[in-house]
């Protein structure tokens, strides 16, 4: 074994590798077209943004009979915003049929009449308001009609507490202070509990609810760093595959292995030049997807070189990789030629990468997938680099895994070069 | 009785001292090698001396290039053995030796020439400024400098050829070994390789040559050795063997058209062998002034028109035809 054999297989490895329009387009196009269209698409900049409805109203009430009728509740809707952003782009009709016309069309997520008299009875009773609810999907309907539920129950019990605290002022205010009952809480004035009382008829629970779920699923640019990572462990997978198992059959199939084989050059040497070749190629990848995504896609990918922790992440891409390129050599023992073992390992890669969590979140697939997820080391790799990455994992919590990920690497990877050899056996003799 | 004795030891000192003298660049004893149940080889030796440009003949699929495969250490015989001046051809330095040519160019078409010539001087263990400097010599020998640094999928055949041999030259090896170097190249290309063959020759390098082309072995050669389905059936000089084993003339004729079953009717008429490619025809002869009106009235009588006609002296392919009953390119 000499370095400047091994070098040689390397060096040669690398460029004719970026050379090839082919495994170019696998390598580097491909997860980056996968990570662009996910951000533009599937996670667009408007995610975790309140949606915003398309509401068409018809109002009948544009009376001045009270001071609040149909024409303040349309201005209200106008301008309501949550975070910035608007909750309703309201479109104004003179009549039901147009509204409906269009509702049925799904130019508009949701229709409201406003019946005359709105107002008044708003202010002195109970107000009638007709609502439509409408959507291109199932999904879109149900979105829709909470949103739209949501906002007509805050609205009127924001009306009811206010009504209360009319009644309050005119009618509780007029009880005696001196009036007292003895409830379960002591003795208070009747007054008070009238109070309490009416206000838990309007208000029976008053939740606080909060959002307390991992930053990672709440924030788009936390999301998108997860998918990059999912890139970069889908373009492992099959790249890796593919470096493994085309390494002696191309030599073959372009007649280079007998030449090889005759100059001082060893099988060792081709395995390690060829195995560094890989792994710089599958580097240089895994940099240009992490480079894209975080200036194209602004995925937020957190990696801090003074935090020992993460120095795991480099390490668990090379067991990752070497996985991969141990799994394409065992794949060589079947690829016939060079399109057959491209196409082996392009299959299974692309399919391991959409049904072990290495893409899709474990949480996605259904029960059986996600035993095969479970069981695949190449996503407990994945899965550790995903932890100290976006959920700043300690080392503690990481230590046992990486143990892991290191044994079976080099399980596999020993099973991959008896494959390796067997293989150049069996093109030699054949 | 002592004067006996001292005759033994000088037999045997002389013998030593030949074998010393005499140690082969190659040496292939008694080979055998078997697929399955398939015999590529059966039992060939041959050797090559120092200096020496020497042929393996034998139409497709005689076992050349498996012989070829275990010189250069690639196959394992599975009987007899190959010494590479007493080396056996697995260690390395039996390899850095060699120079091996084989019949696909080899080479990456995703890398330039350069890169491609750069790529196999680290394999002989040669880099940085020796292998640069190597390189353009050999570039300039082979031709190819102003093409060095293009693809080479973008190269012609006869210059990926090319590229090939200068390949082989990089390490200086002491014994080339070329298998089928001009394979499908037109006759400019051939001539060309076969000029640079005879260039290496002169710096006293050994080449095993395997081909199927009997002019090549004819021009090249200083010994031809004649393979037939895994065996070697002759050896000598190209003349030695054409004297030996060749016919006493040919005629030598060249027809305007083709004629159809002409090899045949020929066969019928003289009951020597025939060789027909295309518009050409070979007839072997011992009387030629006797054969020459047969084989006349033969070609007219099937419709055939001669444009020309010779009596020449037999070439190796004629030899081949003559040991095996069948033509090289059979």
């Amino acid at each position: 074994m000499k370095w400047v054999r091994i070098k040689a297989f390397a060096i040669s490895y690398v460029k004719a590798f970026f050379r090839d329009k082919a495994s170019a387009f696998w390598t580097v196009a491909w997860p980056l077209l996968i990570l662009i269209l996910t951000a533009y698409v599937f996670i667009p900049p408007s995610f975790g943004k309140p949606t915003t409805l398309k509401v068409g109203v018809v109002n009948k009430d544009v009376s001045s009979v009270a001071s609040f009728n149909g024409t303040s509740f349309v201005e209200m809707l106008k301008t309501l915003e949550y975070n910035g952003t608007k909750l309703f782009n309201v479109i104004v009709y003179d009549n039901e049929t147009s509204l409906m016309e269009n509702l049925n069309k799904g130019k508009l997520d949701v229709g409201m009449v406003i019946p005359k008299g709105f107002g008044l009875n708003l202010t002195y009773g109970q107000a009638l308001l007709k609502v439509y609810v409408s959507g291109e999907s199932t999904y879109d309907l149900q979105v829709n009609r909470v949103i739209i539920s949501e906002f007509i129950h805050g609205f009127s019990r924001e009306v009811a507490v206010r009504k209360l605290e009319m009644m309050k002022k005119y009618i509780l205010e007029r009880i005696s202070k001196n009036v007292t009952i003895n409830t379960p809480h002591g003795i208070i004035t009747l007054r008070e509990m009238a109070w309490n009382f009416i206000l838990s008829i309007v208000v029976p629970i008053n939740a606080s609810i909060h959002n307390v779920a991992p930053k990672a699923v709440m924030d788009r640019p936390y999301l998108l760093g997860w998918y990059a990572l999912g890139a970069i462990g889908m373009l492992l997978l099959y790249s890796g595959f593919n470096i493994g198992a085309t390494t002696v059959v191309e030599e073959k199939e372009k007649g280079r292995l007998y030449r090889i084989l005759s100059t001082p050059a060893t099988e060792v040497d081709m395995l390690i030049g060829k195995t560094i070749g890989g792994l710089i190629v599958l580097s240089l990848s895994s940099l240009i997807i992490i480079v894209a995504a975080i200036t194209i896609v602004h995925a937020r990918i957190s990696w801090d070189p003074f935090r020992l922790v993460d120095w795991l992440v480099p390490l668990h891409f090379l067991l990752i990789s070497l996985m991969c390129i141990g799994i394409g050599f065992i794949l060589s023992l079947v690829a016939k030629t060079v399109s057959g073992a491209s196409s082996i390992s392009t299959i299974l890669g692309l399919m391991l990468a959409f049904i072990t969590g290495v893409w899709f979140p474990k949480s996605w697939l259904p029960k059986g997938l996600k035993v095969l997820a479970d069981i695949s080391p190449i996503t407990w790799s994945l899965d550790v680099i995903r932890d100290i990455m976006i959920r700043r994992a300690t080392l503690t919590e990481v230590a046992l895994p990486t143990l892991k990920c290191i044994i079976i690497t080099l399980m596999i990877f020993l099973l991959g070069v008896i494959a390796y050899r067997k293989a150049i056996r069996k093109y030699i003799e054949a | 009785m002592v004067g006996k004795d001292i005759k033994v030891s000088m037999i045997i000192f002389s013998g030593i001292f030949i074998m010393n003298k005499t140690e082969h660049a190659i040496d292939v004893i008694n080979v055998w090698k078997k697929y399955g149940d398939i015999v590529a080889l059966r039992g060939v030796s041959i050797t090559v001396n120092e200096g020496e440009i020497v042929s393996l003949l034998g139409p497709n699929g005689a076992g050349k290039t498996t012989l070829i495969s275990i010189i250069v250490g690639i196959l394992r015989p599975t009987k007899g053995r190959v010494l590479i001046y007493g080396l056996d051809p697995k260690n390395p330095k039996a390899r850095s030796m060699i120079g091996f040519c084989p019949q696909e160019p080899a080479l990456n078409d995703n890398l330039t020439g350069r890169e491609n010539m750069m790529f196999y001087a680290r394999l002989y263990g040669i880099d940085g400024i020796e292998a640069k400097k190597r390189i353009n010599e050999l570039l300039e020998v082979v031709g190819l400098s102003d093409d060095a640094d293009r693809l080479v999928r973008r190269y012609s055949g006869g210059m990926k050829r090319r590229l090939s041999l200068a390949i082989t030259l990089i390490p200086n090896p002491k014994i080339l070994v070329l298998d089928e170097p001009t394979l499908g190249m037109d006759p400019n290309i051939r001539r060309n390789i076969w000029n640079i063959i005879k260039e290496v020759r002169k710096e006293g390098k050994s080449v095993l040559l395997a081909t199927h082309y009997m002019e090549e072995a004819d021009e090249l050669s200083d010994r031809v050795y004649i393979m037939h389905e895994g065996r070697i059936i002759a050896e000598g000089t190209p003349e030695q063997l054409k004297e030996i084993y060749g016919p006493p003339s040919v005629i030598e004729i060249e027809l305007y058209r083709t004629v159809d079953k002409i090899e045949e009717e020929l066969r019928d008429a003289l009951g020597n062998s025939i060789i027909v490619k295309e518009k050409l025809i070979r007839a072997h002869s011992r009387a030629p002034d006797m054969d020459v009106p047969r084989v006349v009235s033969c070609i007219y009588k099937a419709g055939g028109e001669i444009k020309s006609l010779k009596v020449t002296k037999p070439t190796l392919e004629d030899v081949f035809l003559k040991l095996t009953g069948r033509r090289l390119e059979e």
